[in-house]
Protein backbone atom coordinates (compact mmCIF):
# COMPACT_ATOMS: atom_id res chain seq x y z
CA UNK A 1 0.00 0.00 0.00
CA UNK A 2 0.70 3.62 -0.80
CA UNK A 3 0.82 6.54 2.15
CA UNK A 4 -2.62 7.46 0.83
CA UNK A 5 -3.99 3.49 0.94
CA UNK A 6 -2.22 3.37 4.31
CA UNK A 7 -4.08 6.08 5.91
CA UNK A 8 -7.62 5.26 4.27
CA UNK A 9 -7.01 1.45 5.12
CA UNK A 10 -5.89 2.91 8.99
CA UNK A 11 -9.21 5.19 9.56
CA UNK A 12 -11.56 2.26 7.76
CA UNK A 13 -10.03 -0.22 10.17
CA UNK A 14 -9.00 -2.58 7.35
CA UNK A 15 -5.71 -4.73 6.82
CA UNK A 16 -5.72 -3.48 3.32
CA UNK A 17 -7.37 -1.34 0.29
CA UNK A 18 -6.51 -0.65 -3.36
CA UNK A 19 -7.16 1.51 -6.20
CA UNK A 20 -10.84 1.31 -7.22
CA UNK A 21 -11.72 -0.44 -3.64
CA UNK A 22 -15.25 0.98 -2.97
CA UNK A 23 -15.08 1.90 0.93
CA UNK A 24 -16.97 3.16 3.94
CA UNK A 25 -14.05 6.22 6.04
CA UNK A 26 -15.10 7.79 9.16
CA UNK A 27 -14.67 11.47 9.05
CA UNK A 28 -12.63 13.41 11.04
CA UNK A 29 -14.17 17.34 9.85
CA UNK A 30 -16.83 17.92 7.87
CA UNK A 31 -17.17 21.85 6.97
CA UNK A 32 -18.42 24.54 4.58
CA UNK A 33 -19.03 28.14 4.03
CA UNK A 34 -21.70 30.31 3.79
CA UNK A 35 -22.80 29.76 0.12
CA UNK A 36 -22.47 25.37 0.19
CA UNK A 37 -23.83 25.39 3.52
CA UNK A 38 -26.75 26.72 3.46
CA UNK A 39 -28.18 23.92 0.16
CA UNK A 40 -26.48 21.11 2.75
CA UNK A 41 -28.22 22.05 5.44
CA UNK A 42 -31.60 21.89 3.79
CA UNK A 43 -30.43 18.34 2.62
CA UNK A 44 -29.82 17.55 6.09
CA UNK A 45 -33.35 18.37 7.12
CA UNK A 46 -34.54 15.94 4.66
CA UNK A 47 -33.09 13.29 5.93
CA UNK A 48 -34.96 13.86 9.37
CA UNK A 49 -32.50 12.95 11.82
CA UNK A 50 -32.37 15.02 14.91
CA UNK A 51 -28.52 15.64 14.97
CA UNK A 52 -25.33 15.68 13.37
CA UNK A 53 -23.09 12.96 13.59
CA UNK A 54 -20.43 14.93 16.17
CA UNK A 55 -21.01 18.81 16.58
CA UNK A 56 -17.29 19.11 17.48
CA UNK A 57 -16.68 18.16 13.91
CA UNK A 58 -18.50 19.85 12.28
CA UNK A 59 -17.91 23.19 11.04
CA UNK A 60 -19.15 26.03 8.96
CA UNK A 61 -17.16 29.37 7.93
CA UNK A 62 -19.02 32.74 6.56
CA UNK A 63 -15.64 33.57 4.18
CA UNK A 64 -17.43 33.88 0.62
CA UNK A 65 -19.98 36.63 0.97
CA UNK A 66 -18.58 38.64 4.03
CA UNK A 67 -19.87 41.42 5.08
CA UNK A 68 -22.99 40.22 2.92
CA UNK A 69 -23.02 41.25 -0.35
CA UNK A 70 -26.90 40.99 -1.09
CA UNK A 71 -29.64 40.43 1.22
CA UNK A 72 -29.71 36.91 0.00
CA UNK A 73 -26.01 36.40 1.17
CA UNK A 74 -27.03 37.94 4.66
CA UNK A 75 -29.92 34.78 4.73
CA UNK A 76 -27.16 32.41 4.10
CA UNK A 77 -25.84 33.70 7.18
CA UNK A 78 -28.54 33.18 8.94
CA UNK A 79 -29.24 29.96 7.96
CA UNK A 80 -25.53 28.86 9.14
CA UNK A 81 -26.48 30.69 12.52
CA UNK A 82 -29.80 29.17 13.21
CA UNK A 83 -28.05 25.34 12.39
CA UNK A 84 -25.95 26.46 14.43
CA UNK A 85 -27.76 27.41 17.54
CA UNK A 86 -29.95 24.38 17.23
CA UNK A 87 -27.27 21.57 16.50
CA UNK A 88 -24.07 23.52 18.44
CA UNK A 89 -21.88 23.01 15.60
CA UNK A 90 -18.52 25.36 14.95
CA UNK A 91 -19.42 28.46 13.76
CA UNK A 92 -16.91 31.45 12.66
CA UNK A 93 -18.80 34.35 11.23
CA UNK A 94 -16.57 37.42 12.35
CA UNK A 95 -14.76 37.62 9.09
CA UNK A 96 -11.70 34.97 10.82
CA UNK A 97 -10.98 34.32 7.92
CA UNK A 98 -10.93 31.86 4.57
CA UNK A 99 -12.29 28.30 5.59
CA UNK A 100 -9.20 26.70 4.20
CA UNK A 101 -6.87 28.57 6.10
CA UNK A 102 -9.18 29.36 9.34
CA UNK A 103 -9.34 25.59 9.89
CA UNK A 104 -5.58 24.88 9.49
CA UNK A 105 -4.81 27.75 11.67
CA UNK A 106 -7.43 26.46 14.56
CA UNK A 107 -6.01 23.32 14.18
CA UNK A 108 -8.79 21.54 13.55
CA UNK A 109 -7.33 18.41 11.69
CA UNK A 110 -4.05 16.77 11.67
CA UNK A 111 -1.87 14.76 9.74
CA UNK A 112 -3.38 11.29 8.89
CA UNK A 113 -7.37 12.71 9.30
CA UNK A 114 -10.00 12.73 6.66
CA UNK A 115 -11.80 16.08 6.19
CA UNK A 116 -14.63 16.57 4.11
CA UNK A 117 -15.73 19.68 2.70
CA UNK A 118 -17.98 21.33 0.50
CA UNK A 119 -15.40 23.25 -1.72
CA UNK A 120 -13.45 22.30 -3.95
CA UNK A 121 -10.25 23.89 -2.27
CA UNK A 122 -10.63 21.60 0.73
CA UNK A 123 -7.16 19.78 -1.22
CA UNK A 124 -5.58 22.80 0.66
CA UNK A 125 -4.96 20.26 3.76
CA UNK A 126 -2.99 17.74 1.85
CA UNK A 127 -0.31 19.89 2.44
CA UNK A 128 -0.05 19.12 5.95
CA UNK A 129 -0.76 15.24 5.21
CA UNK A 130 -4.43 15.41 5.43
CA UNK A 131 -6.58 13.70 3.31
CA UNK A 132 -9.14 16.17 2.44
CA UNK A 133 -12.04 15.04 0.26
CA UNK A 134 -14.20 17.93 -1.68
CA UNK A 135 -18.03 17.31 -1.98
CA UNK A 136 -21.14 18.74 -3.17
CA UNK A 137 -23.94 19.81 -0.87
CA UNK A 138 -25.47 16.31 -0.63
CA UNK A 139 -23.05 14.61 -0.01
CA UNK A 140 -22.27 17.44 2.58
CA UNK A 141 -25.26 16.30 4.34
CA UNK A 142 -24.95 12.77 4.06
CA UNK A 143 -21.55 12.82 5.78
CA UNK A 144 -23.06 14.97 8.66
CA UNK A 145 -25.63 12.61 9.60
CA UNK A 146 -23.50 9.39 9.02
CA UNK A 147 -20.14 10.49 10.58
CA UNK A 148 -18.59 8.36 7.20
CA UNK A 149 -18.16 8.52 3.64
CA UNK A 150 -18.67 6.31 1.15
CA UNK A 151 -15.58 6.34 -1.89
CA UNK A 152 -13.71 4.45 -4.33
CA UNK A 153 -9.83 4.16 -3.50
CA UNK A 154 -8.12 6.44 -6.32
CA UNK A 155 -5.07 5.39 -8.35
CA UNK A 156 -2.32 7.69 -6.53
CA UNK A 157 0.23 9.32 -8.72
CA UNK A 158 3.52 11.11 -7.70
CA UNK A 159 4.77 14.48 -8.76
CA UNK A 160 8.32 14.61 -8.17
CA UNK A 161 10.33 18.77 -7.96
CA UNK A 162 13.63 17.58 -7.71
CA UNK A 163 16.64 20.38 -7.83
CA UNK A 164 16.91 24.27 -7.03
CA UNK A 165 14.15 26.92 -8.15
CA UNK A 166 15.56 29.45 -9.91
CA UNK A 167 16.16 33.25 -7.91
CA UNK A 168 12.16 34.73 -8.41
CA UNK A 169 10.07 31.53 -8.59
CA UNK A 170 7.57 30.94 -6.28
CA UNK A 171 5.37 27.86 -4.87
CA UNK A 172 2.63 29.46 -7.07
CA UNK A 173 4.97 29.57 -10.22
CA UNK A 174 5.83 25.27 -9.19
CA UNK A 175 2.07 24.67 -8.99
CA UNK A 176 1.38 26.65 -12.30
CA UNK A 177 3.25 25.06 -14.38
CA UNK A 178 2.37 21.65 -13.25
CA UNK A 179 -1.27 22.85 -14.13
CA UNK A 180 0.30 23.41 -17.55
CA UNK A 181 2.24 20.25 -17.87
CA UNK A 182 -1.01 18.01 -16.91
CA UNK A 183 -4.11 19.67 -18.15
CA UNK A 184 -7.42 20.61 -16.15
CA UNK A 185 -8.40 17.05 -16.68
CA UNK A 186 -4.70 15.64 -15.69
CA UNK A 187 -5.43 13.76 -13.18
CA UNK A 188 -9.03 13.79 -12.62
CA UNK A 189 -10.58 11.43 -9.87
CA UNK A 190 -7.06 10.44 -8.83
CA UNK A 191 -4.67 11.21 -5.61
CA UNK A 192 -1.81 13.11 -6.76
CA UNK A 193 1.17 13.35 -4.03
CA UNK A 194 3.41 16.12 -4.19
CA UNK A 195 7.39 15.43 -3.27
CA UNK A 196 10.73 15.69 -4.49
CA UNK A 197 13.62 17.96 -2.60
CA UNK A 198 12.25 21.29 -3.96
CA UNK A 199 8.68 20.65 -2.72
CA UNK A 200 10.05 18.79 0.58
CA UNK A 201 12.33 22.50 1.60
CA UNK A 202 9.05 24.27 1.31
CA UNK A 203 7.96 26.09 4.37
CA UNK A 204 3.91 24.99 5.20
CA UNK A 205 2.41 28.55 3.45
CA UNK A 206 4.12 27.45 0.29
CA UNK A 207 2.99 23.89 0.46
CA UNK A 208 -0.34 25.22 1.09
CA UNK A 209 -0.28 27.15 -2.57
CA UNK A 210 0.67 24.16 -4.33
CA UNK A 211 -1.71 21.68 -2.51
CA UNK A 212 -4.55 24.38 -2.75
CA UNK A 213 -4.38 24.16 -6.65
CA UNK A 214 -4.82 20.23 -7.01
CA UNK A 215 -7.95 19.99 -7.98
CA UNK A 216 -7.25 22.41 -10.69
CA UNK A 217 -6.23 19.20 -12.02
CA UNK A 218 -9.47 17.68 -11.33
CA UNK A 219 -7.71 15.36 -8.98
CA UNK A 220 -9.96 13.69 -5.35
CA UNK A 221 -6.60 13.81 -3.16
CA UNK A 222 -4.27 15.99 -2.82
CA UNK A 223 -0.72 15.12 -0.47
CA UNK A 224 2.25 16.49 -0.09
CA UNK A 225 4.86 14.68 1.06
CA UNK A 226 5.53 14.38 4.78
CA UNK A 227 8.61 12.60 4.96
CA UNK A 228 6.88 9.07 5.25
CA UNK A 229 7.94 6.40 3.05
CA UNK A 230 5.05 6.72 0.22
CA UNK A 231 4.88 3.48 -1.10
CA UNK A 232 4.43 2.54 -4.61
CA UNK A 233 2.59 4.43 -6.97
CA UNK A 234 0.13 4.41 -10.57
CA UNK A 235 3.27 6.40 -11.82
CA UNK A 236 5.91 8.87 -10.69
CA UNK A 237 6.54 12.09 -13.22
CA UNK A 238 10.22 13.72 -12.09
CA UNK A 239 10.08 17.69 -12.99
CA UNK A 240 13.13 19.65 -12.57
CA UNK A 241 13.12 22.58 -10.71
CA UNK A 242 15.17 24.58 -12.54
CA UNK A 243 13.13 24.21 -15.76
CA UNK A 244 10.60 25.78 -14.35
CA UNK A 245 10.28 30.19 -14.93
CA UNK A 246 8.00 32.53 -13.46
CA UNK A 247 4.50 31.50 -14.86
CA UNK A 248 0.94 33.10 -15.83
CA UNK A 249 -1.77 31.07 -16.01
CA UNK A 250 -3.31 33.30 -19.38
CA UNK A 251 -6.88 33.15 -19.59
CA UNK A 252 -9.77 31.70 -19.19
CA UNK A 253 -8.09 28.30 -17.56
CA UNK A 254 -5.56 27.97 -14.78
CA UNK A 255 -3.99 24.95 -17.16
CA UNK A 256 -3.46 28.39 -19.70
CA UNK A 257 0.64 28.53 -17.88
CA UNK A 258 2.72 30.20 -19.71
CA UNK A 259 6.19 31.73 -18.90
CA UNK A 260 5.49 35.51 -17.42
CA UNK A 261 8.35 36.84 -20.41
CA UNK A 262 5.98 35.65 -23.31
CA UNK A 263 3.55 37.73 -22.11
CA UNK A 264 5.51 40.73 -20.32
CA UNK A 265 4.51 44.16 -21.07
CA UNK A 266 0.06 43.31 -21.29
CA UNK A 267 -1.25 46.66 -20.14
CA UNK A 268 -3.50 45.33 -16.19
CA UNK A 269 -6.39 47.18 -14.61
CA UNK A 270 -6.92 45.54 -11.65
CA UNK A 271 -4.30 43.02 -9.37
CA UNK A 272 -5.56 41.30 -6.61
CA UNK A 273 -3.19 39.47 -3.87
CA UNK A 274 -4.75 37.23 -1.37
CA UNK A 275 -6.98 33.98 -1.51
CA UNK A 276 -6.47 30.57 -0.19
CA UNK A 277 -4.14 30.21 -2.42
CA UNK A 278 -1.61 32.97 -1.86
CA UNK A 279 -3.13 34.85 0.71
CA UNK A 280 -0.57 34.17 4.02
CA UNK A 281 1.84 35.76 5.34
CA UNK A 282 4.29 34.88 3.53
CA UNK A 283 2.97 36.12 0.52
CA UNK A 284 2.25 39.25 1.96
CA UNK A 285 5.97 39.57 2.75
CA UNK A 286 6.69 39.09 -0.70
CA UNK A 287 4.33 41.90 -2.13
CA UNK A 288 5.13 43.99 0.65
CA UNK A 289 8.72 44.19 0.16
CA UNK A 290 8.09 44.87 -3.64
CA UNK A 291 5.83 47.66 -2.95
CA UNK A 292 7.57 49.32 0.09
CA UNK A 293 8.26 52.77 -1.12
CA UNK A 294 6.59 52.42 -4.52
CA UNK A 295 2.95 53.74 -5.79
CA UNK A 296 0.58 50.88 -7.54
CA UNK A 297 0.49 52.74 -11.57
CA UNK A 298 -2.73 55.21 -11.86
CA UNK A 299 -3.96 53.23 -13.89
CA UNK A 300 -4.59 49.74 -11.61
CA UNK A 301 -6.89 49.27 -9.26
CA UNK A 302 -5.11 46.98 -6.47
CA UNK A 303 -7.06 45.13 -3.59
CA UNK A 304 -5.17 42.55 -0.91
CA UNK A 305 -6.88 40.15 1.10
CA UNK A 306 -5.49 38.45 3.76
CA UNK A 307 -6.27 34.56 4.01
CA UNK A 308 -7.56 35.15 7.92
CA UNK A 309 -7.74 37.77 10.53
CA UNK A 310 -4.96 36.60 12.07
CA UNK A 311 -2.70 37.26 9.09
CA UNK A 312 -4.30 40.48 8.82
CA UNK A 313 -3.19 41.26 12.28
CA UNK A 314 0.05 40.06 11.59
CA UNK A 315 0.37 42.22 8.34
CA UNK A 316 -0.94 45.23 10.95
CA UNK A 317 2.42 44.42 13.41
CA UNK A 318 4.86 44.09 10.87
CA UNK A 319 3.72 47.34 8.68
CA UNK A 320 2.75 45.53 5.85
CA UNK A 321 -0.49 46.94 5.52
CA UNK A 322 0.57 50.51 5.89
CA UNK A 323 2.75 49.79 3.09
CA UNK A 324 0.17 48.61 0.91
CA UNK A 325 -2.12 51.18 1.46
CA UNK A 326 0.41 53.97 1.16
CA UNK A 327 1.44 52.57 -2.08
CA UNK A 328 -2.83 52.85 -3.01
CA UNK A 329 -3.58 49.42 -3.22
CA UNK A 330 -7.04 48.56 -1.14
CA UNK A 331 -7.03 46.45 2.23
CA UNK A 332 -9.89 44.32 2.06
CA UNK A 333 -11.31 42.11 5.32
CA UNK A 334 -10.80 38.29 4.97
CA UNK A 335 -12.31 36.35 2.94
CA UNK A 336 -13.58 35.09 -0.95
CA UNK A 337 -14.80 38.42 -2.39
CA UNK A 338 -12.55 38.84 -5.27
CA UNK A 339 -11.62 35.64 -6.00
CA UNK A 340 -14.80 34.42 -7.10
CA UNK A 341 -17.08 37.15 -8.53
CA UNK A 342 -19.81 38.19 -5.97
CA UNK A 343 -18.27 41.47 -4.72
CA UNK A 344 -15.23 42.87 -3.50
CA UNK A 345 -13.88 44.35 -6.75
CA UNK A 346 -16.01 42.76 -9.97
CA UNK A 347 -14.33 43.75 -13.40
CA UNK A 348 -16.42 44.34 -16.54
CA UNK A 349 -15.89 43.67 -20.09
CA UNK A 350 -12.20 45.14 -20.91
CA UNK A 351 -10.42 44.72 -17.38
CA UNK A 352 -7.56 42.72 -17.34
CA UNK A 353 -6.12 41.38 -13.93
CA UNK A 354 -3.50 39.79 -12.90
CA UNK A 355 -4.50 37.71 -9.29
CA UNK A 356 -2.60 35.33 -6.99
CA UNK A 357 -6.13 33.29 -6.74
CA UNK A 358 -6.60 30.10 -8.29
CA UNK A 359 -9.63 30.18 -11.11
CA UNK A 360 -9.51 32.33 -14.20
CA UNK A 361 -12.42 31.40 -16.02
CA UNK A 362 -14.55 33.05 -17.92
CA UNK A 363 -16.87 34.82 -16.06
CA UNK A 364 -14.96 33.97 -12.60
CA UNK A 365 -14.87 37.74 -11.30
CA UNK A 366 -17.42 39.21 -13.26
CA UNK A 367 -17.77 40.15 -16.42
CA UNK A 368 -16.91 36.69 -19.08
CA UNK A 369 -14.93 38.41 -21.22
CA UNK A 370 -12.72 40.07 -18.56
CA UNK A 371 -9.21 38.55 -18.77
CA UNK A 372 -7.61 37.01 -15.44
CA UNK A 373 -3.75 36.06 -15.44
CA UNK A 374 -3.02 34.15 -12.41
CA UNK A 375 0.39 34.40 -11.12
CA UNK A 376 2.69 34.51 -7.53
CA UNK A 377 2.48 37.48 -5.16
CA UNK A 378 5.62 38.43 -6.70
CA UNK A 379 4.37 38.91 -10.37
CA UNK A 380 1.48 40.62 -8.95
CA UNK A 381 3.13 43.31 -7.34
CA UNK A 382 5.55 43.90 -9.35
CA UNK A 383 2.71 44.27 -12.13
CA UNK A 384 0.83 46.13 -9.87
CA UNK A 385 3.74 48.77 -9.96
CA UNK A 386 3.90 48.98 -13.49
CA UNK A 387 0.68 48.59 -15.00
CA UNK A 388 1.67 46.15 -17.59
CA UNK A 389 2.85 42.36 -16.72
CA UNK A 390 5.82 42.14 -15.61
CA UNK A 391 8.60 39.03 -15.12
CA UNK A 392 9.80 39.31 -12.01
CA UNK A 393 13.24 37.92 -13.09
CA UNK A 394 13.94 40.86 -15.15
CA UNK A 395 13.73 43.20 -12.27
CA UNK A 396 15.78 41.25 -10.40
CA UNK A 397 18.81 41.24 -12.99
CA UNK A 398 17.62 45.35 -13.37
CA UNK A 399 18.56 45.15 -9.54
CA UNK A 400 15.18 46.10 -8.03
CA UNK A 401 15.43 43.25 -5.39
CA UNK B 1 -36.31 3.68 -15.10
CA UNK B 2 -37.75 6.81 -17.99
CA UNK B 3 -35.98 7.40 -21.14
CA UNK B 4 -34.85 10.80 -21.52
CA UNK B 5 -36.40 12.40 -24.53
CA UNK B 6 -35.69 15.90 -25.65
CA UNK B 7 -33.48 18.10 -27.89
CA UNK B 8 -29.79 18.49 -28.04
CA UNK B 9 -27.67 21.41 -26.73
CA UNK B 10 -23.76 21.07 -27.83
CA UNK B 11 -21.71 22.45 -25.72
CA UNK B 12 -17.57 22.00 -25.78
CA UNK B 13 -14.43 21.01 -23.55
CA UNK B 14 -13.79 21.98 -19.90
CA UNK B 15 -17.07 23.85 -19.13
CA UNK B 16 -16.66 25.01 -15.48
CA UNK B 17 -19.05 25.44 -13.06
CA UNK B 18 -18.65 28.96 -13.32
CA UNK B 19 -20.24 28.97 -17.04
CA UNK B 20 -23.01 26.82 -15.66
CA UNK B 21 -23.66 29.08 -12.90
CA UNK B 22 -21.67 32.14 -11.94
CA UNK B 23 -20.23 33.00 -8.58
CA UNK B 24 -22.43 35.85 -7.84
CA UNK B 25 -25.83 33.50 -8.34
CA UNK B 26 -24.95 31.20 -5.75
CA UNK B 27 -26.73 32.82 -3.06
CA UNK B 28 -30.03 33.27 -4.89
CA UNK B 29 -32.83 31.26 -3.33
CA UNK B 30 -32.39 27.46 -4.17
CA UNK B 31 -36.12 27.35 -6.25
CA UNK B 32 -34.58 30.02 -8.82
CA UNK B 33 -31.07 28.67 -9.60
CA UNK B 34 -32.92 27.49 -12.52
CA UNK B 35 -32.65 30.85 -14.29
CA UNK B 36 -28.97 31.40 -13.72
CA UNK B 37 -28.78 27.57 -16.35
CA UNK B 38 -25.19 28.18 -18.25
CA UNK B 39 -25.46 31.89 -17.90
CA UNK B 40 -21.93 31.98 -18.05
CA UNK B 41 -21.54 30.12 -21.00
CA UNK B 42 -21.47 30.36 -24.83
CA UNK B 43 -25.18 29.85 -24.66
CA UNK B 44 -26.27 32.70 -22.26
CA UNK B 45 -29.62 32.34 -23.26
CA UNK B 46 -30.00 28.98 -22.63
CA UNK B 47 -32.64 29.31 -19.75
CA UNK B 48 -35.33 30.83 -22.67
CA UNK B 49 -34.60 28.05 -25.13
CA UNK B 50 -34.12 25.01 -23.43
CA UNK B 51 -37.65 22.33 -22.52
CA UNK B 52 -38.07 19.84 -20.23
CA UNK B 53 -36.20 16.57 -21.21
CA UNK B 54 -33.36 18.07 -23.36
CA UNK B 55 -30.05 16.77 -23.45
CA UNK B 56 -26.65 18.47 -23.55
CA UNK B 57 -23.54 16.79 -25.37
CA UNK B 58 -20.56 17.56 -24.33
CA UNK B 59 -16.77 17.36 -24.47
CA UNK B 60 -14.03 16.46 -21.99
CA UNK B 61 -13.88 17.40 -18.42
CA UNK B 62 -17.74 18.92 -18.14
CA UNK B 63 -18.30 20.58 -15.19
CA UNK B 64 -14.62 21.00 -13.54
CA UNK B 65 -14.01 23.97 -10.86
CA UNK B 66 -16.44 24.76 -7.85
CA UNK B 67 -17.93 22.28 -5.86
CA UNK B 68 -21.16 24.16 -6.09
CA UNK B 69 -23.99 21.86 -6.13
CA UNK B 70 -26.01 25.15 -7.46
CA UNK B 71 -24.08 23.88 -10.87
CA UNK B 72 -26.35 20.66 -11.56
CA UNK B 73 -29.11 21.72 -9.55
CA UNK B 74 -29.65 24.85 -12.22
CA UNK B 75 -29.36 22.13 -14.98
CA UNK B 76 -31.81 20.06 -13.68
CA UNK B 77 -34.36 22.89 -12.73
CA UNK B 78 -33.65 24.00 -15.95
CA UNK B 79 -35.04 21.25 -17.15
CA UNK B 80 -31.93 19.31 -18.43
CA UNK B 81 -33.00 15.53 -18.59
CA UNK B 82 -29.58 14.14 -18.89
CA UNK B 83 -25.81 14.94 -20.07
CA UNK B 84 -23.61 13.09 -21.68
CA UNK B 85 -19.90 13.98 -22.02
CA UNK B 86 -16.64 12.61 -23.15
CA UNK B 87 -15.42 12.33 -19.06
CA UNK B 88 -17.16 14.96 -16.26
CA UNK B 89 -14.90 16.15 -13.34
CA UNK B 90 -15.26 14.44 -10.37
CA UNK B 91 -17.33 16.55 -7.63
CA UNK B 92 -19.58 17.77 -10.63
CA UNK B 93 -20.73 13.89 -11.91
CA UNK B 94 -21.33 12.96 -7.72
CA UNK B 95 -23.51 15.96 -7.61
CA UNK B 96 -25.73 15.04 -10.25
CA UNK B 97 -25.83 11.18 -9.27
CA UNK B 98 -26.61 12.24 -5.16
CA UNK B 99 -29.43 15.26 -6.91
CA UNK B 100 -30.79 13.24 -9.51
CA UNK B 101 -29.58 14.35 -12.70
CA UNK B 102 -28.73 12.11 -14.85
CA UNK B 103 -25.09 12.13 -16.32
CA UNK B 104 -23.49 9.46 -18.45
CA UNK B 105 -19.95 9.31 -20.80
CA UNK B 106 -20.16 7.74 -23.52
CA UNK B 107 -17.03 7.17 -26.52
CA UNK B 108 -18.57 8.03 -29.88
CA UNK B 109 -19.38 12.11 -28.39
CA UNK B 110 -17.11 13.19 -31.72
CA UNK B 111 -19.77 10.71 -34.23
CA UNK B 112 -22.27 12.05 -32.25
CA UNK B 113 -21.30 16.16 -33.05
CA UNK B 114 -21.04 14.60 -36.50
CA UNK B 115 -24.33 13.44 -36.81
CA UNK B 116 -26.57 15.01 -34.96
CA UNK B 117 -28.08 18.75 -35.58
CA UNK B 118 -28.17 20.85 -32.18
CA UNK B 119 -32.39 20.88 -31.79
CA UNK B 120 -32.48 17.26 -33.09
CA UNK B 121 -34.47 14.77 -30.75
CA UNK B 122 -32.69 12.41 -29.42
CA UNK B 123 -33.88 9.56 -26.57
CA UNK B 124 -31.58 8.20 -23.68
CA UNK B 125 -31.72 5.09 -21.96
CA UNK B 126 -29.76 5.29 -18.95
CA UNK B 127 -29.98 2.51 -17.53
CA UNK B 128 -29.07 0.66 -20.87
CA UNK B 129 -26.77 3.39 -22.05
CA UNK B 130 -27.86 3.69 -25.29
CA UNK B 131 -28.76 6.84 -27.17
CA UNK B 132 -31.40 7.40 -30.31
CA UNK B 133 -31.02 9.74 -32.63
CA UNK B 134 -35.02 9.70 -33.49
CA UNK B 135 -34.48 11.17 -37.15
CA UNK B 136 -32.13 9.14 -38.58
CA UNK B 137 -33.11 5.51 -36.35
CA UNK B 138 -29.41 5.37 -35.48
CA UNK B 139 -28.23 4.33 -32.27
CA UNK B 140 -24.88 5.18 -30.12
CA UNK B 141 -23.60 3.32 -27.11
CA UNK B 142 -23.25 5.10 -24.11
CA UNK B 143 -21.24 3.83 -20.77
CA UNK B 144 -23.26 2.12 -18.32
CA UNK B 145 -23.35 3.95 -14.93
CA UNK B 146 -21.94 2.11 -11.79
CA UNK B 147 -24.57 0.09 -10.01
CA UNK B 148 -24.07 2.21 -6.95
CA UNK B 149 -24.75 5.25 -8.73
CA UNK B 150 -27.65 4.02 -10.84
CA UNK B 151 -28.89 2.91 -7.66
CA UNK B 152 -28.93 6.63 -6.29
CA UNK B 153 -30.50 7.78 -9.43
CA UNK B 154 -33.75 5.53 -9.28
CA UNK B 155 -33.40 5.91 -5.33
CA UNK B 156 -34.49 9.97 -6.69
CA UNK B 157 -30.78 11.33 -5.11
CA UNK B 158 -28.44 10.45 -2.39
CA UNK B 159 -30.49 11.62 0.83
CA UNK B 160 -33.44 8.82 0.29
CA UNK B 161 -30.30 6.03 0.79
CA UNK B 162 -29.18 7.94 3.75
CA UNK B 163 -32.41 7.63 5.41
CA UNK B 164 -32.70 3.90 4.44
CA UNK B 165 -29.34 3.45 6.32
CA UNK B 166 -30.07 5.52 9.01
CA UNK B 167 -33.77 3.80 9.29
CA UNK B 168 -31.61 0.15 9.40
CA UNK B 169 -29.76 1.53 12.60
CA UNK B 170 -32.79 2.43 14.41
CA UNK B 171 -31.68 6.20 14.30
CA UNK B 172 -34.59 7.96 12.15
CA UNK B 173 -37.60 8.32 13.58
CA UNK B 174 -39.94 9.12 10.82
CA UNK B 175 -43.26 7.16 11.45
Amino acid sequence: MNIIERIIADKARVPSVKAKDEITVPVDLVMAHDVTGPMAIEQFYRIGTAKVFDREKVVFVIDHNIPSSSVDSRLQHNTLKKFYREMGVKLYHQGDGVIHQLVAEEGLYKKGDIIVGADSHTCTAGAFGAIAIPVGATEMAAVMALGTIDIEVPATYLIEVKGSLNPGVFAKDVILYIISKFGTGGFTDTAVIFGGDAIRRMSYDEKMTISNMAIEMGAMISYVDQGDDIGEVEETFAIDASEIEPQVACPYSPGNGRPVREVEGTPISQVIIGSCTNGRLSDMEIAARVLEGKKVADTVTMIVVPASKRIAQQMDEKGFTKIFRKAGAIVVNPGCGPCFGAHQGLLCEDDVAVSTTNRNFPGRMGHKKAKVYLASPRTAAESAIAGYIVNSESHLQRGVD
Amino acid sequence: MEKVKGCVFFLGDDIDTDQILPGYAMSVPASQLGQYALKGSSIPDFVEKVQSGDVIIAGRNFGCGSSREQAPEALKQAGVGAIVADSFAMIFRKNSINIGLPIITSECIDELKKDISEGDVVEVDIEEGKLLHVKSGKTYELNKLSPQALAIIKAGGLINRVREILRERGELDDH
